[in-house]
């Protein structure tokens, strides 16, 4: 009788401790060591030093708009206009600097400032006006590529030198792209032990029960969009560094794979569940299969179809593996 | 002094008066019932002091001074915290989580995690008899059971610390042994000072855990008593008033003509449940909101999966397992919510009464004959005098007792054999509501069987043949004729017998020959 209990108990904690890992994470996690694997296969200078820096300095700006993409997805919405908002930035920001060393650093606020004044923007459409975040986005996403059109019209304009080289550099044997994506960890770490994070998964869980339970809804809504803008906002500076120039048309994809790696981190679109780490892996595995296929020299004609049919794979594989736990 | 008083408490909701004029004194230390029959406002009355409704008017003291609440967070910081039967948890997230949720402890934005183990420890270990040995502070609300959850939920409440706690139907998703446990920690509140103002459908409950009880009737108050100087019928008593006597329809001939035979009907919200419903017979459905009523007519009318029983119409076995089959085999439904159940509020009146018949008139099986759906809609708004500009107006353009005629009659277009009424005149002005009666009527005596639930006992009084009493999903009891009288009705919904003492089997047993059992 006791003993009944007390299986039903271990059982009970093994089951609530397989929910907090998730399902997801451990297909996302195989995902990425599968991914890693095959690249080394198709590219044997895979793990040197250059390598590693040029392959991470590609997929720095996606890593960061998936941590903004991930914050929303949590709280219950989706953005589209992430990418546009990297473009917009990375305009603001390099018009700014205009090619000056000595402005980097307000290059950098330029960036978390027009960023964050994008996502006030979704954030105050969608929890004060009330308007569905997808539909709100979508327009903004419009609007914000208009405004970088303005600003800068045609691809062209010189990055401060020393950002451009200081990303190709290491630093303490470590290359300063993986540091970048360290710190990306980091702010999420950070990010993730605030009140802030917490009331986000509460109103993306069950925003009427968040009420009820005095979290302040509206603000906790705006204040996620902001915080998702002013990541897009370094994620332009990671555009910038790795480009070396503007270009308004950059952030085309980013949205959408923004959107792939959260879904790939085991983060439900539903919202509530899931964190960014999953979602950084998604945006590395998203940019390794890319370069897979470039080693695998698949013809250009057919890279992104390519690339389409790995992403709509590895997106089945881990939502089939969570639905099963959502329906219990 | 009273710790709280309320008084002068209004809430209107269009044209209907939730509160009207009530009041409410609470004391430091006791446990204060509020009872009163459906749709006496007490719901609203709590909800104006948690903080969640606000008032049209009212005057609130706390400590002899004013104060004004005007949302949940006003409420807290007052020290009022609520429970109520609709959950404040988010399922997604663990239960330690949810236990803070809203008032973290933190240092400098970062939330303190250490702060708030301990307490989470010492109330969940409080709440461990009830909550079973598998849940931890780590464990996600998706994962509990409902009754896991509600004392969850109460210890969230508990957590804040509140001056007042409001328990609303708190126990309603409970065991005995877990209402047992809140009946303990209850205690252990007042004895430190807390009021607890507690509302349950089991009066029992009230009777055990109460010091007063506040009565009210029709958003008035009525009466404060003390529990113990009073008996259950004079509770009931209060709580009835004296009502006129409803004008019962005149006495049908009843035929022995069974139309509807229900057996041992078990589905969400409905256990074991036998009807028998006669040509030309109102069947209504008592007892107090939310017992199951609603439930039972979804599962006749196929719209929630049938788990148990069976189902005869006119003799002939017929199986609802959608809502198109039930439609086919000649049952209707009126929905409760007509704005989203039963009306497509933007379309023209036309398109709303010929939707579900449309079917029985198309030429070939595809086309719509323009004129004559024209022609069979103005005669359904003849027929049932329904006020309107023009049939292709939309439904919006009219008021809600015309917009419920619309609804019915989009229903009797189909010629059902079975008419499932669920609170039809809830929202209804008094001349619309008198039409509806003169409508369902109509109905019965066409020969359709109908069944009718209704949150208004002098409705079942005037219009029904034979009331079964709900009572948590099964049928309690069975009032026939000129039994059917407002006290009677409200006795049997807080189960309390003919007599004083009477109990729960007694009634049952008490209930005439003819009945279902």
């Amino acid at each position: 009788m006791t003993l009944g209990v007390d299986n039903r108990a271990a059982s009970s904690r093994a089951v609530a401790w397989i929910r907090r890992v998730q399902v997801a994470s451990v297909v996302t996690w195989g995902l990425l060591a599968a991914v890693v694997l095959v690249n080394a296969m198709v590219q044997p200078t895979f793990f040197t030093l250059y390598s590693i820096t040029s392959t991470f300095a590609t997929f720095v700006p996606l890593v960061f708009a998936a941590v903004a993409q991930a914050i929303v997805v949590i709280g219950g919405g989706l953005d589209l206009s992430i990418g546009t908002i990297v473009a917009l930035s990375s305009v603001v920001a390099l018009k700014v600097m205009n090619g000056s060393d000595a402005l980097i650093g307000v290059g950098f606020l330029a960036a978390l400032a027009t960023g964050a004044a994008c996502g006030l923007v979704n954030g105050l459409l969608t929890a004060v006006v009330r308007l569905q975040p997808l539909i709100v986005t979508f327009a903004t996403a419009s609007v914000f590529g208009g405004i970088t059109l303005v600003v800068l019209p045609s691809p062209g304009g010189a990055v401060p030198p020393a950002m451009t080289q200081g990303f190709r550099l290491a630093f303490a044997g470590i290359p300063v792209p993986v540091w970048c994506v360290l710190v990306a960890v980091l702010i999420w770490l950070v990010l993730s032990r605030t009140k802030f994070l917490r009331h986000v998964y509460a109103v993306g869980g069950d925003a009427q029960a968040a009420y009820a339970s005095l979290v302040p809804v509206v603000a906790v809504r705006i204040l996620t969009f902001v915080t998702a803008g002013a990541l897009a906002g370094l994620a332009a500076m990671g555009v910038l560094a790795n480009t070396g120039s503007g270009d308004p048309f950059i952030g085309a994809d980013v949205a959408l794979d923004s959107i792939a790696a959260v879904v790939l981190g085991g983060i439900a679109l539903r919202g509530g569940r899931g964190g960014a780490i999953g979602a950084i892996a998604g945006a590395i595995i998203l940019a390794l299969v890319t370069n897979v296929l470039f080693f695998l020299n698949v013809p250009t004609t057919f890279r992104e179809l390519a690339s389409g049919l790995v992403i709509i794979a590895a997106l089945a594989l881990s939502v089939l593996t969570t639905r099963k736990g959502v329906v219990r | 002094m009273p710790l709280l008083s309320m008084t002068g408490v209004h809430k209107r909701y269009g044209g209907v008066r939730a509160l009207d004029g009530a009041s409410l004194s609470l004391e430091a230390g006791e446990v204060h019932g509020l009872l009163g029959p459906n749709g006496s406002g007490k719901s609203t009355l709590n909800k104006v002091l948690a903080g969640t409704v606000s008032p049209d008017a009212a005057t609130i003291e706390l400590d002899g001074q004013p104060i004004t609440i005007g949302k949940p967070r006003d409420a807290a910081a007052r020290g009022i915290a609520a429970v109520y039967q609709q959950l404040s948890l988010v399922d997604s997230l663990t239960v330690g989580r949810n236990l803070t949720l809203g008032v973290e402890p933190t240092r400098a934005g970062f939330v303190d995690n250490r702060a708030s183990a301990a307490e989470i420890d010492e109330v969940l270990e409080r709440l461990r008899p009830g909550l079973g040995p598998g849940v931890t502070a780590t464990t996600e609300v998706s994962s509990l059971t409902p009754g896991q959850q509600q004392l969850v939920e109460i210890a969230k409440a508990v957590l804040r610390r509140p001056r007042i706690l409001i328990l609303d139907e708190a126990t309603a998703s409970l065991h005995r042994d877990q209402v047992q446990l809140l009946f303990e920690i209850i205690r252990e509140l007042t004895a430190a000072g807390t009021c607890v103002v507690f509302v349950s459908h089991r009066l029992e409950e009230v009777m055990t855990i109460c010091d007063r009880a506040t009565i009210l009737r029709t958003g008035r108050t009525v009466a404060t008593l003390t529990i113990a100087e009073t008996s259950e019928s004079e509770l009931v008593r209060t709580m009835v008033g004296d009502v006129a006597q409803a004008e019962r329809r005149a006495e049908l001939a009843r035929t022995d003509d069974m139309v509807l035979r229900v057996r041992g009907l078990t589905a969400p919200g409905v256990s074991d449940v036998d009807l028998d419903v006669h040509r030309g017979e109102i069947l209504g459905l008592g007892g107090l909101q939310g017992q199951g009523q609603s439930e039972l007519l979804l599962a006749l009318f196929g719209a929630t999966p049938i788990r148990a029983g069976e189902i005869e119409l006119n003799g002939r076995r017929v199986a609802n397992t959608s809502v198109v089959k039930a439609t086919g085999n000649g049952f209707a439904l009126v929905p409760g919510d007509r704005g989203s159940q039963g009306l497509f509020m933007q379309r023209a009146i036309q398109e709303n009464l010929s939707i579900v018949s449309l079917r029985r008139r198309l030429l070939a099986a595809l086309g719509i004959s323009m004129r004559r759906e024209r022609g069979v809609a103005a005669d359904a708004v003849q027929r049932l005098s329904i006020k309107i500009g023009g049939l292709d107006d939309p439904v919006t353009s009219l008021s809600g007792g015309n917009a419920q005629k619309v609804v019915i009659a989009k229903w009797l277009l189909n010629e059902p054999a079975v008419v499932l009424l669920d609170d039809p005149t809830k929202g209804v002005d008094i001349s619309a509501k008198a039409e509806i009666y003169a409508i369902v009527r109509e109905l019965a005596d066409s020969g359709v069987a109908v069944i009718l639930n209704s949150s208004d006992d002098v409705e079942l009084a005037e219009l029904c043949d034979r009331v079964i009493v709900l009572y948590e999903g099964r049928i309690r009891t069975q009032l026939v004729g000129d039994e059917i009288t407002s006290d009677r009705l409200v006795a049997a919904a807080l189960l309390i017998g003919e007599g004083d003492q009477g109990t729960v089997d007694e009634t049952v047993a008490a209930a005439p020959d003819g009945s279902d059992r």
